[in-house]
């Protein structure tokens, strides 16, 4: 394996972790939520006509996710204090928080291939449902997918015809039809 | 007599019309799956469906075998099978086992693993759910762990073992193989290192009862 390889394989190993969202989030946005809005919240006209006197600092990446999510929780909440004849936060809402996804996402070294699409149990085996991105010039494909608890069976198809497997995920033992697929599990968070 | 045998033809008719289209069509299967393994395959997920068997991972072994360009009745004997191995899953898990329990325990059952150890494995976890420990045992068997060595493994955590446990091990354990170890050693130095991690106490919380090797 060349120094190039490992590279890229240090960069698909990080890459694979999923990305984890703190539990406690949900339970913050319904708190705020149920909350309601505050009597003396000026309206948000008011808001926008204020001057804008704070500074924006971002000094670690830390912060800027920190800065991402609040400005996302900012977009979430006052969505529904802007929808117009809202009397009471949309049931939805109650709905999306219930229902806790991890976002998985799925990173393959194909060079050369001009299309990569990820196939599985959760997008109906479909050829157009999850095409993969180039990540960046070296043949590195990636995709993101939310998926909650539960076990799931993939593969990827190069450009329409090709079958691959995950080379870092187990291997599904229950292929039935030729080609094999990998294995993702997700566990309950 | 003549009318009565008309009122007849006619009941007896539209109750096999009525029959016929009872049966839901899966909106997924259809240009997907040759014709007559789509019938068979929407009355195996009628069937399914009566039993209270998650039907999803059956459509979803069906699309499987049409995108990998599999022949209809193969595709049909698939999702037979699976159901078979769901219903046997939910047998030894219990009827109120969620869908992705089954999905997962069916698994473990194609893995190799008796329906005897899933239900052991039922009995050492009550309250929790069994998706991650039977995928992983399958995972583990799928690296070359031998079946009953993984089940033994996957049996000695489950008291205490958080999904997060689970994985991190399973993956513990793919490493060592993947960096040459032979999966047996890989899986008892694995084992060793939870046991010891207990021992001390230093889990960072966690409560993983010390294992007993395989």
């Amino acid at each position: 394996m060349s120094e190039h390889d490992d590279w890229l394989a240090q960069a698909v190993e990080v890459l694979r972790e999923p990305v984890r969202i703190d539990p406690a989030l949900d339970r913050r946005v319904m708190a705020e939520i149920e909350r309601g809005p505050a009597p003396d919240r000026p309206g948000w006209r008011e808001v926008l006509r204020r001057p804008f006197g704070g500074q924006l600092a971002v000094t670690s990446p830390l912060g800027g996710l920190a800065l991402a999510a609040a400005v996302a929780l900012g977009a979430l909440v006052g969505r529904t204090w802007l929808a117009p004849d809202s009397t009471e936060p949309p049931s939805t809402l109650g709905t999306m928080a219930a229902s806790v996804a991890e976002a998985v996402q799925f990173v393959i070294v194909v060079p050369g291939a001009t299309s990569v699409v990820l196939v599985g149990d959760f997008n109906d085996w479909s050829r157009t449902a999850t095409p993969m991105r180039p990540a960046d010039g070296d043949g590195v494909w990636a995709a993101t997918v939310p998926l909650e608890a539960g076990r799931y069976r993939y593969a990827f198809l190069i450009d329409g015809t090709r079958w691959l497997t995950d080379p870092s995920a187990p291997r599904s033992l229950d292929d039935d039809f030729g080609p094999p697929n990998s294995v993702v599990t997700v566990g309950a968070t | 007599m003549r009318r009565i045998t008309r009122w007849t033809i006619a009941l007896v008719g539209a109750v096999t019309v009525g029959s016929a289209s009872a049966h839901a069509q899966e909106p997924r299967l259809e240009g997907r799956i040759p014709e007559p393994a789509r019938q068979t395959i929407d009355l195996l997920l009628d069937s399914a469906r009566a039993r209270g068997l998650p039907t999803e991972p059956l459509v979803d072994r069906a699309l499987e075998g049409a995108i990998k360009g599999a022949p209809g009745d193969r595709i049909v004997a698939a999702v037979r099978r699976l159901a078979g191995e769901l219903e046997t899953a939910r047998a030894v898990l219990g009827d109120a086992s969620a869908a992705e329990e089954l999905i997962a325990g069916a698994s473990a059952l194609r893995a190799g693993a008796d329906p005897d150890a899933l239900a052991e494995l039922r009995r050492a976890r009550p309250a929790q759910s069994l998706t991650v420990a039977t995928s992983v045992l399958a995972d583990l068997v799928a690296v070359g762990v031998p079946v009953d060595t993984a089940v033994s493994a996957v049996l000695s955590l489950a008291t205490g073992a958080e999904d997060a446990d689970y994985i991190a091990f399973r993956r513990n354990v793919e490493r060592d193989v993947a960096l040459g170890a032979s999966p047996v050693a890989a899986l008892g130095v694995r084992l060793d290192a939870v046991a010891a991690e207990a021992d001390l106490g230093t889990g960072a919380g966690r409560t993983v009862a010390a294992p007993r090797k395989p």
